[in-house]
């Protein structure tokens, strides 16, 4: 009788299980992205000739522009990846 | 207990209901008996016994019956969600795809650029030191600026 009584308790509890097996991964983010924005360079010490100068300066507005592109490329991610996210209901 | 939920599993969906179905019909069998096994002489002193099984059996398969369609309903949601999640997915991969290729394209742009500046430099070099000397104090406050180690911060 006992052993009846726990399985029927058993099967009574069974009636109420649910299983969720839905799984969501977190999205990439391409590689290209993942890099750390370039160092700025440093006009050598001594230079005399300021076309040197211009030339380590424009180096560094082309990483300024290249590390810009990066970040733009983040905040487009962003919000795309979340209006992915948000459509999921 | 989930080793129970594990065996339940194993059962098909169909013979599951199937078999509720029949915990119920058995029920309500009992419970008729019950009542019809009064009237037969040999048969009555059974039927006491038979009614309370009866009602049990009937709790017992309306509950697992009702168990049934809410993890039916439960199931169909997750099969939804997971279909859902599968596209949201594929969009992302999409997304990313065309992102990448966005910036390989700017980063090529800029890079080009760097070098075709570079060369106009180099061509016009003569004539930017001409009439120019760079100060040495020029380049200790432009490196100063370049060195800002506010980046360094944490």
């Amino acid at each position: 009788m006992k052993r009846l009584l726990i399985i029927l308790s058993i099967v009574i509890l069974a009636g109420c299980s649910t299983a969720v097996p839905v799984q969501r991964h977190f999205p990439d983010v391409p590689e290209d992205m993942k890099q750390n924005c370039p160092e700025i360079k440093l006009i050598p010490p001594g230079t005399t000739k300021l076309s040197e100068a211009v030339e380590v300066i424009s180096e560094n507005y082309g990483s300024y522009n290249e590390c810009r592109v990066k970040i733009d490329a983040w905040i487009e991610w962003y919000s795309t990846q979340q209006k992915i996210f948000d459509s999921v209901k | 207990m989930w080793q129970f939920q594990w065996m339940l599993s194993l059962i098909p969906d169909a013979i599951l209901n199937w078999i509720y179905w029949a915990i119920i019909a058995v029920g309500l069998t009992g419970m008729i008996a019950s009542w019809v096994g009064r009237l037969i002489p040999f048969y009555g002193k059974y039927a006491g016994i038979l009614k309370p099984i009866g009602i049990a059996l009937v709790i017992l398969g309306v509950w697992l019956r009702g168990g049934y369609d809410v993890e039916m309903a439960w199931k169909a949601k997750a099969a939804d969600l997971e279909s859902k999640v599968a596209v949201s997915e594929q969009k992302s991969k999409d997304a990313n795809e065309q992102l990448n290729n966005a910036l390989k394209g700017k980063t090529k742009v800029i890079h080009d650029v760097q070098v075709v500046v570079k060369e106009h430099i180099v061509h016009d070099a003569s004539v930017i030191d001409a009439e120019c000397k760079l100060a040495p104090e020029a380049v200790k406050d432009l490196n100063e600026a370049a060195s800002n180690k506010i980046g360094d911060v944490k």
